[in-house]
């Protein structure tokens, strides 16, 4: 039975109901640009203060980072066994929260999901500076920092190698392929909005847009490089993030230490690092939505997709959490499980309970919408999440390291001093200094990308997709062959 | 050129070891393995070997607060283990047991160093290379028995004032701040044994060389030689002993004292103890 | 026989499309579609597959990037091992296959990324002079059609941008 036009376009529109947006779809392009380069503007005074107190902050990471290096290792009251401390929890819980930044905007992208499309850029900038800041605790925990140049691979007239074999070395690697991976996919997607600053800026910020561009005019010949570029490194990038925290974990997960050494901390580590990722993505959402005037753009509906998500990775965490645990009791390894009793029950019990309520209780109430539609609500839940990940990478390190194999080497009593204190104080200026800087250099929400998201709706609407693309009724692409889907 | 050295030496290069018949006397790849034998049950608690350790190998004295910190550098320990239920003279339930670096021939702490700093010689001891150090202190973290120590301080500039320095040991470096160290087996006295030994076209010969700590033990509880040699004392207290090098978790008769710590992680360590394990759940 | 260019503005997407349907089924003298370029704030798939299939050679470098570099890599790990033989560590062989694995697959990843990025800047011939014939609000909310023809045909596809009502045309005047 052959339809008419009409019969078969209201059979197509009937199929093809459309989704609610999760932006205001009649928002003017123009206006678009506007607003995002509204916050590239300058800043209001209170950006100042907060950019001071922030290097302020910097500034007393880098005087207790000068005092160490100067001293020793000794005034950060690290000892044997105790040997990591808060450096390398805080390494793990920086790198963690980049994961959720690359891997979420690939991913989304890869799967065609449109909500991902005003968070994606300043989630990317964040997993960029997340990674430098990270880097800084690898440095700063080593005992001789002015030689860290060792591990790097490079050839030299002794013939002096790295050892491969070490986890740590697999870390530089993958770090380093992630940090430039990442900053690369975050240039790339950049491009078109940077094209747009260009065309909008003045003076010494015209020059800087204009080498970044690259010379972009929006070809299609560009445009079509550009789609298939994006997705490939999305591709690339999504089984980069995961082998990323799966090598950080095998720091761990290939010592020999009893509580390290546990088969399921690979996936353990990547549920966490999109855990936290995910938590910190909501802090800068509302911040970024506070202070750049985003509303129309960072909308609720998207901010409860993500706290939706947020949930399930908590879950996905808490049941790894708990699987360790499992395996561990009834694996009944009398080391393993000395470990696990003792983080349960020794002088690390109240943070260790405190991680457990805040990673697995806590986000129980993101299953309520009155929870997940107020704002405030959500910047307290974020902060706490990420909160309780940083006391797991904790709980991860130091009891660990005081509970070993050996009886003899067993220590309670450590603490970190104020060196350590103060250079974890120190990295969170160090990002927030990073993060102001980018997010009043570069746009922060994807202009190029909104339009997208919008101009699929309008042309939905207005010419409805399926009935021109399909060549039964559209003689012009029978002839064609038909539009590629 | 290096792909050709590959493929030619592809077998060698993927040799695990160690491999039963590593070190013999016919060289197929040492003909020394250097190893001890430590009696439990003559050991006495004294301290000496400590004390000599700390002489021979500039070992810092940290003093109380740093001890209380956990930064001493006790390169051997004695360590001081308490029977619960001795009644009216608890002090009778000390047991001692001295502890160093167990040369690992599976050395956990080999693998794990970012830069290869530490790695295994010739003749089978764990070396620590300080000048590769970078001190990022993986190895201590993977060591189970804990006996690698960290230079949380710059000792060298505070451990020994004025006149101090003279009586340090010229044939061992002092250590700077931020890198790793551990027993070494004494490598400088192995090693100018060794020397003196090729210069007269021989091998060391058993008792000709020991470490400090065995050279200061009073009651000649630890026992030092090359273990390729048959009839060197180590060797056969190890054979008499039915301690294997190459083996794990090996069957004994009911009879032998022999055992080495923590041998059901593998890291087959070069050190054996001499005492009968009493309490099988521990 | 001298060549200019044209840039027609248009706001509504539909028109353009239009119009280069319209320029498509055309024939002028010595016109080829390939001298036809659009520009545009987004991407427009649906426009782009009207102008017919223009190369896109990032794929190739994407593939070769990550099927060497991974080899070299693997390579370079393991004769790098080979030639630093201080000694074997913790009984495991000189050249050990698990972490070489691991580090091959980092370098696959690497070899991905970078040769796409690469490739992407070969193929869309980045960084480019922009021509004079660019308005700032293509990257707005503008579609621009930029066309490559000989001064004899300008006039005749003037009239044929004319007729879809375009806000702007630019060029191909002399």
């Amino acid at each position: 039975m052959v339809n008419t036009y009409e019969e078969t376009e209201v059979a197509v529109e009937k199929r093809f109901v459309p989704k609610p947006l999760d932006i205001n779809a009649d928002i003017a392009w123009a206006k678009i640009n506007k607003d995002i380069l509204r916050s590239l503007e300058r800043p209001r005074p209170i950006f100042w203060v907060i950019f001071i107190a922030s290097f302020a902050l910097f500034l007393v990471g880098v005087s207790c980072e000068v005092y160490q290096y100067q001293t020793g290792l000794g005034v950060a009251n690290l000892n044997n066994p105790q040997v990591w401390g808060l450096y390398i929890a805080t390494f793990i819980w920086w790198i963690g929260m980049g994961h959720s930044g690359t891997l979420l905007s690939a991913l989304l992208h890869i799967m065609h999901a449109d909500w991902r499309k005003p968070i994606y850029r300043y989630s990317e900038a964040m997993t960029t500076f997340t990674l430098l800041t990270a880097a800084l605790f690898v440095l700063v925990h080593l005992g001789r920092i002015w030689q860290f140049y060792y591990v790097v691979a490079y050839p030299n007239e002794r013939w002096t190698w790295p050892n491969f074999q070490s986890p740590l070395v697999w870390d530089a690697t993958a770090i380093g392929t992630y940090l430039t991976s990442s900053l690369l996919f975050l240039y790339i997607g950049m491009i078109p909005d940077l094209a747009i600053c260009r065309d909008n800026a003045i003076g010494i910020r015209k020059k800087l847009y204009t080498f970044m561009s690259l010379g972009w005019m929006g070809t299609d010949r560009q445009w079509a490089n550009f789609r298939v570029t994006y997705l490939t490194l999305a591709c690339f990038l999504m089984p980069l993030a995961v082998s990323v925290h799966s090598i950080v974990s095998t720091d761990f997960a290939a010592s020999q230490q009893p509580g390290y050494h546990i088969t399921s901390f690979p996936p353990y580590f990547v549920a966490g690092a999109i855990y936290s990722g995910l938590a910190v993505i909501i802090t800068l959402f509302i911040v970024l939505r506070y202070t750049f005037r985003f509303e129309e753009y960072m909308t609720m509906p998207i901010l409860e997709k993500l706290a939706k998500l947020t949930f399930a990775a908590g879950m996905v965490w808490t049941y790894l959490n708990l699987i360790e645990y499992a395996t561990t009791w009834y694996g009944n390894d009398m080391y393993a499980k000395q470990a696990l009793i003792y983080r349960a029950t020794g002088p690390f019990a109240p943070e260790w309970w405190m991680m457990n309520f805040l990673g697995s209780v806590l986000p129980f109430a993101l299953t309520f919408k009155r929870v997940r539609a107020s704002i405030p609500v959500m910047l307290f839940m974020s902060i706490f999440i990420n909160f309780g990940m940083w006391l797991e990478r904790w709980m991860i390190i130091s009891p660990t390291l005081a509970h070993g194999i050996y009886p003899w080497t067993w220590d309670d009593d450590q603490w970190p001093s104020f060196v350590q204190w103060g250079i974890v104080a120190g990295s969170f200026g160090w990002f927030n200094m990073l993060f102001m800087l980018y997010c009043k250099i570069f746009p922060s929400v994807s202009m190029y990308e909104v339009k997208e998201m919008l101009h699929e709706r309008r042309f939905f609407k207005s010419t409805n997709v399926a009935t021109a693309r399909d060549p039964a009724i559209n003689p012009d692409l029978a002839v064609e062959g038909g539009l590629a889907s | 050129m290096s792909i050709t050295n590959l493929l030619n030496n592809w077998s060698f290069y993927r040799q695990k070891r160690p491999y039963q018949g590593q070190y013999d006397l016919n060289r197929q790849y040492s003909e020394y393995k250097w190893a001890m034998a430590l009696d439990l049950d003559i050991c006495t608690g004294c301290n000496a070997c400590t004390t000599a350790c700390y002489a021979e190998n500039n070992l810092p004295v940290v003093g109380k607060k740093r001890f209380n910190q956990g930064h001493v550098m006790h390169w051997i320990r004695i360590e001081r283990y308490w029977d619960e239920n001795m009644g009216e003279f608890p002090e009778q339930g000390a047991s001692f047991l001295p502890m160093m670096c167990q040369q690992c021939e599976e050395a956990p702490c080999e693998t794990v160093c970012p830069v290869g700093a530490t790695s295994h010689t010739n003749d089978g001891l764990n070396s620590q290379n300080y000048h590769r150090c970078v001190g990022s202190r993986y190895c201590s973290v993977n060591c189970p028995y804990k006996v690698r120590y960290f230079n949380f301080w710059n000792y060298p500039s505070t451990a020994w004032p004025a006149p101090l320095p003279d009586q340090l040991n010229p044939d061992v470096t002092v250590r700077t701040k931020g890198i790793m160290e551990k027993c070494t087996f004494c490598v400088q006295r192995l090693n100018e044994a060794k020397s003196r030994a090729r210069t007269e076209y021989r091998l060391v010969r058993d008792g000709e060389v020991v470490p400090a700590c065995v050279q200061a033990c009073p009651t000649s509880a630890i026992t030092f030689g090359n273990i390729v040699d048959p009839k060197s004392k180590v060797a056969m207290m190890w054979k008499n002993q039915q301690v294997d090098l190459y083996k794990d978790m090996q069957e004994k008769d009911n009879s032998v004292r022999g055992y080495r710590i923590l041998e059901d992680l593998r890291p087959f360590p070069s050190v054996m103890y001499l005492e009968r394990v009493r309490d099988m759940e521990a | 026989m001298s060549k200019s260019h044209m840039l027609a503005l248009f706001s509504d997407f539909d028109q353009a499309s239009e119009a280069i349907r319209d320029l498509k089924s055309s024939n002028f003298e010595g016109f080829k579609l390939d001298d036809v370029t659009l520009k545009s704030p987004i991407e427009h798939p649906e426009i782009e597959e009207l102008l017919g299939k223009r190369p896109v050679y990032v794929r190739i470098f994407t593939f070769f990037g990550a099927l060497f570099v991974p080899l070299l890599g693997f390579l370079f790990v393991a004769s790098s091992q080979a030639t630093f033989l201080l000694q074997p560590k913790g009984g495991k062989p000189v050249i050990p296959l698990p972490p070489n694995f691991v580090l091959t697959y980092e370098f696959f990843i690497l070899g991905g990324v970078y040769m796409t990025v690469l490739g992407f800047f070969i193929s869309a011939k980045l960084p480019m002079k922009r021509n004079k014939l660019y308005n700032a609000r293509v990257s707005e909310d503008q579609i621009g059609i930029l066309i490559k023809a000989e001064d004899a045909i300008m006039p005749a596809i003037k009239d044929l941008f004319t007729r879809h009502n375009p806000l702007e045309i630019m060029g191909g005047d002399n």
